[in-house]
């Protein structure tokens, strides 16, 4: 991973090194294009010539279509070479922007990875998303057009200029003359628009985590006839989004039309000064002795040379984006991975997990201290219900046995390791995560390499199949996502018949049967007792006096303290 | 290409209802393209004329060329083509900005249009991706597709007329040649570019819908240790989708050759056709300079073209996507001729039947349900027996297939959504709340309540301490579906905002769902005296975790039956 600058908020130049840091694995890339380019502005520069010299020939000389033969040859050649030249400069540079992007993307998902659940719950996981496609895909262009064309946008200008220059060294410098101002007005107009693309990517940021919201929310506010007024806030906000998206493209137009300006009357003040000179209207200097082919050469090399200024310009505007975005994707990579890493080394073919915390004090941002000093031992195969009023911290406890929070203060181990050990517990949570795809599939994200037995056989016991059988595609019925097409119940026990499957030592519960009612409940119930009498470590947070009876041990959560209420014989 | 016609041509109308802007904007950007053309035409023109004026003076010749009008004419080209091309952009912008909020805005009236029912089947996650990427994706349509092409044409043309002036052969040659090679590069673009654009439309959606459920399971995930899988299965998405967008742009890039290739061997070929007119006095040395150079100024006009019909691909997409969606159709509708708002609050399933889908098995059957008015009736069954259901049919989000639904005597068909839920108010299974503060949770229930009204709401389902004791009160910010908050705050939070409504008639689903007992009990209470005026059905798996009721019944076989 990229050394990320620590502060809050790192000026420009930061975001920039941050960015450049990126462009070293792709430098041969980078190299590539700016070869391109440059073969590109070369072969323009002939062409300009051998346009300048056939012209003159045949109106000055009077040559003829046969004497022009070769240097119609050498035209067509460089117009080749410009092809090919423009062709690698875009493709190479397109290589390596994507690599960029490639691999900013994945460190990007790997760190929200790190960052862990519970931290991320303040966050709507449309925005991250968000972040890690646009915003990722924003940095493409510095790499991509605007790298390549900074080493273009110096080399190109000064070897025209010295073409000129040797042509003829008054409109050499009338053509130098305009130059240095398109630098200066650049700089000018790119100074805020960092900041600009950065508000821009906000607001992006804003409109698709509120767009997301109301549409998920669609029948509740319809429920409370509030669609209409849904309505016109999103064309609002749509409509703001419109008026912050034109600010920041009237700069980049404005100082296009200043560049443009400038090569403008740069341009025609060279051609005036070439058709007076060529009259003898004026004698100074090099003047007396213009020629037809040092004017037509001079006339076509004069656009060629803001060319470069000009796309630097347009691709200034790509680096602002890739800087705002930087900006933003460097925030969230900085943001502090929870505390307890994913171990990497795990031990398999525990049967029980033995769970110990001693005092143990964790939060939440916001929130505060939810529990403070908590002691507990659990030994492997126990099985622990915790109870106590809403708000208590049973979750939050749940929370740091699964290594989802660091304790600020405390030791927690699960077997002696820390939590948080790939496949060494279930989680199931108060609001059971389902993904798009099948009943199936769902179960499967417990243990994707398990067979179609093992798979029906856990869908069984945790009471799936008894609602599954009677869809049409049975485990291969598809459900939406969060679960839609699935009653509330069932949705919890497909996420039970997914822990089943996945027979962790530890399973960590927290008010699973919340939703059901007795029937069901007591089927999971008794596929929960099988599973934990084959060994299995168990813990739920629950209120229900049904899940207590099962339990070995009934641990009062109560003010963020544990204390043990009974020894059940 | 009917089909790609066709699918398109919902927002090529939309350009329709803006011609006056769009007429407006291509004659800028005509005017642009002319503009450059004329600067190197004319300034060619001109070099050319004082070098062969300089040489007949020499030669001892007489000649007059006059310099003032060239001179001019140079100059304002020259201010002429800025001027122009900067007005075309923020111009042409703006329209495409103000078409582009026009159209997000109806694809969101489109949605809210649409029954709970029909919108489950559409997922958020893709919505989310028609509102950004879609609608942005289709300013491809206007900015880049259709006007290009038409300055294009227009600008060939008007190259033509100039040649045409000197040599009708070169004219032929040089607009036949340019037309044909753009046309050429454009359709090939097309073809080549069209399925892998619109392979990256649908990566990019499976991407972004596969991130943002492995965002929202990442505690499942990392517990169960399938995380690494997850992550391989989205490295592989967009290593595939990073493949075809460089695709794209290698595809585009080569037509942006190709365009120079043939403009620049075009420029060539006018100048070699023009040398053999040169020679045999058909036209002047100082057009034989104007003649290629004016097709070399055309070429800026032209390049642009192959990179939008590239992406024309996905920009189809785009439409389709918006296309499918608006053919939804909702399968609730409002009554053309609404019945008066009913004065009892009484309400009553006649017979109603019901199943999901077509074929499956029956919900309901000749379900009957009367509930008087200022009486609580609870249901109650196992979950899957269809409780739900009963409460989605009173509060309208379904229809019967047979019988009806009654609100104080009149089919809930008859009445427009804003009669019926000001009378009636609905407390789903599912605790939906918006990334907003708390306060602004509950408004959605009623926007002008004051303070005391919402913390009165809060004080009625036990929820008024906690938000006491919150550091921000009611300006709390609710996470993203109310995360911040426990499942039972969260939907006690629920259960407030439908108590802040103040409706006649109350349906309440699981409302002591995910409470401990100590709470359920005082929520329990609570509710008791707040339902004593009002009429209400409430359904949950057993009555134990239900408010008190007058009546209880089972629901059961797609029956109610006493309890």
């Amino acid at each position: 991973m990229v050394a990320i600058p620590r502060q809050a908020d790192p000026t420009q130049g930061e975001h920039a090194r941050w960015l450049n840091a990126r462009a070293r694995p792709v430098a041969g890339w980078l190299a590539l294009s700016a070869v391109g380019g440059l073969v590109s502005g070369l072969a323009i520069i002939a062409q300009a010539g051998l346009i300048a010299t056939i012209v003159s020939a045949a109106v000055i000389d009077g040559t003829g279509l046969l004497a022009l033969t070769t240097a119609f040859g050498a035209l067509a050649g460089a117009i080749l070479a410009r092809a090919v030249g423009d062709w690698t400069r875009l493709a190479a540079g397109d290589a390596a922007g994507k690599r960029v992007c490639r691999r900013l993307r994945m460190d990007l998902v790997d760190h929200i990875a790190a960052i862990g659940p519970v931290r991320l719950s303040g966050d709507h996981s449309a925005a991250l998303a968000n972040q890690a496609l646009e915003q990722v895909d924003a940095v493409d262009g510095y790499f991509s057009r605007f790298l390549p064309q900074l080493v273009l946008a110096v080399l190109l200008p000064v070897v025209m200029l010295g073409v000129a220059f040797s042509l003829d060294w008054v409109a050499g410098l009338i053509l130098l003359a305009a130059l240095p101002l398109i630098p200066t007005f650049m700089a000018l107009v790119g100074a805020g628009a960092e900041d600009r693309n950065r508000r821009q990517l906000d607001a992006m940021e804003r409109l698709s985590g509120h767009f997301l919201d109301r549409v998920r929310g669609l029948a509740t506010l319809r429920l409370f006839g509030r669609g209409d007024d849904a309505v016109t806030e999103v064309a609002r906000t749509a409509d703001a989004y419109r008026k912050r998206s034109m600010s920041p493209l009237r700069l980049a137009f404005l100082s296009s039309a200043v560049l443009e300006f400038f090569a403008s009357v740069a341009l025609a003040a060279a051609a005036i000064y070439i058709g007076f000179s060529l009259l003898g209207y004026f004698s100074f200097g090099p003047a007396s002795e213009m020629t037809l082919f040092a004017g037509l050469f001079l006339l076509l090399l004069a656009p060629e040379l803001y060319q470069p200024l000009r796309l630097l310009a347009q691709h200034y505007h790509d680096r602002a984006g890739a800087l705002a975005a930087a900006a933003s994707v460097a925030a969230t990579l900085a943001r502090p991975a929870q505390a307890v890493p994913v171990p990497r080394q795990a031990r398999r073919n525990m049967r029980a997990a033995a769970v110990t915390l001693e005092s143990v004090t964790a939060g939440h941002p916001g929130r505060g201290r939810v529990i403070e000093e908590a002691n507990l031992q659990i030994k492997p195969g126990e099985r622990i219900a915790l109870v106590g009023p809403s708000g208590a911290g049973k979750s939050t406890l749940l929370q740091v046995m699964a290594g989802f929070i660091a304790p600020e203060s405390g030791r927690v181990t699960v077997d002696g390791e820390p939590p948080g050990v790939p496949g060494r517990a279930a989680w199931i949570g108060q609001r059971p995560f389902l993904q798009h795809g099948t009943i199936a599939d769902n179960i499967l994200l417990g243990r994707p390499w398990a067979s179609r037995i093992e798979l029906e056989e856990a869908a069984r016991r945790a009471g799936v199949l008894e609602f599954a059988s009677q869809r049409p595609a049975g485990l291969d019925s598809a459900i939406g996502e969060r679960g839609r097409g699935l009653s509330g119940g069932q949705a919890q026990r497909v996420a039970i018949a997914r822990a089943l499957l996945a027979d962790t030592p530890l399973l960590l519960l927290d008010e699973p049967t919340a939703h059901l009612d007795a029937a069901a409940e007591r089927r999971v119930l008794e596929a929960l007792k099988r599973l934990a009498s084959t060994g299995r470590t168990l813990v739920i947070a629950t209120h229900h006096p049904a899940v207590r009876t099962m339990a070995h041990r009934v641990v009062i959560v109560r003010e963020g303290h544990t204390v043990d209420a009974s020894a059940r014989a | 290409m009917p089909a790609r016609v066709r699918e398109l041509a919902p927002y090529v109308a939309l350009l329709g209802a803006r011609w006056g802007r769009i007429a407006a904007g291509l004659a800028l950007m005509l005017a642009t393209v002319l503009c450059a053309v004329g600067l190197l035409a004319l300034a060619g023109w001109f070099i050319t004329a004082t070098a062969v004026t300089a040489a007949l003076w020499s030669a001892g010749a007489g000649a007059r060329l006059g310099i003032h009008l060239p001179g001019a004419g140079i100059r304002s080209f020259a201010l002429g083509r800025t001027v122009s091309r900067y007005f075309e952009r923020l111009y042409n912008h703006d329209t495409v900005l103000r078409l582009l909020s026009d159209l997000r805005t109806r694809v969101f009236a489109r949605l809210a249009r649409l029954d709970p029912a029909t919108l489950a089947q559409l997922r958020p996650a893709e919505h989310l991706h028609r509102l950004t990427a879609d609608v942005d994706a289709l300013d491809n349509l206007y900015l880049r597709a259709l006007a290009p092409p038409a300055i294009a044409l227009l600008g060939i043309g008007a190259l033509g007329a100039l040649l045409a002036a000197f040599s009708p052969a070169i004219a032929l040659t040089v607009t036949g040649l340019l037309l044909a090679t753009t046309l050429a590069v454009t359709l090939i673009a097309l073809a080549v570019g069209a399925p892998i654009g619109a392979r990256v439309a649908r990566r990019a959606e499976a991407l972004r819908t596969r991130l943002i459920d492995t965002i929202a399971g990442l505690a499942e995930l990392r517990t169960l240790g399938t995380l690494a899988d997850q992550r391989a299965r989205l490295d592989g998405l967009d290593r595939a989708l990073t493949r075809d967008r460089q695709r794209l742009v290698r595809l585009s890039a080569l037509g942006q050759s190709a365009v120079t290739l043939a403009v620049q061997l075009t420029a060539a070929l006018a100048l070699f056709m023009g040398i053999g007119l040169y020679q045999a006095d058909a036209i002047s040395g100082p057009v034989l300079a104007l003649m290629p150079l004016a097709v070399i100024a055309l070429g800026e006009a032209l390049s642009s073209l192959p990179s939008a019909f590239v992406e024309l691909g996905r920009t189809r997409a785009a439409a389709r996507h918006l296309n499918e969606q608006s053919g939804a159709c909702p399968r609730v509708r409002e009554p053309a001729q609404p019945a008066r708002t009913p004065r009892r609050d009484d309400m009553a399933l006649q017979q109603v039947s019901l199943r999901h889908a077509p074929g499956g098995e029956p919900v309901l059957q000749h379900a009957a349900l009367t509930i008087g008015e200022y009486e609580t009736v609870a249901v109650v069954g196992p979950s899957g027996s269809g409780k739900s259901t009963v409460a989605d049919l009173c509060a309208r989000i379904l229809d019967p297939d047979s019988g009806c639904v009654r609100l104080g005597g009149v089919d809930l068909r008859r009445l427009r959504f804003a009669q019926l839920h000001g009378r009636v108010s609905y407390l789903t299974q599912h605790t939906e709340l918006f990334a907003d503060t708390i306060a602004g949770n509950l408004r959605i229930a009623r926007p002008e309540a004051d303070d005391a009204a919402l913390r009165h709401a809060l004080s009625a389902a036990c929820l008024e301490d906690v938000v006491a004791g919150l550091p921000d009160g009611l300006d709390t910010w609710v996470g993203e579906s109310g995360v911040q908050l426990s499942a039972g705050q969260a939907r006690r939070l629920a259960l407030a905002r439908v108590i802040l409504r103040d409706a006649p008639v109350v349906i309440l689903d699981e409302p002591l769902a995910h409470l401990d007992e100590d709470t359920a009990t005082e929520v329990r209470r609570r509710l008791d005296s707040w339902l004593r005026h009002r009429t209400a059905l409430l359904l949950g798996p057993r009555a134990g975790a239900l408010p008190t009721a007058h009546r209880i019944l089972r629901i059961a076989d797609g029956r109610f039956a006493r309890a």
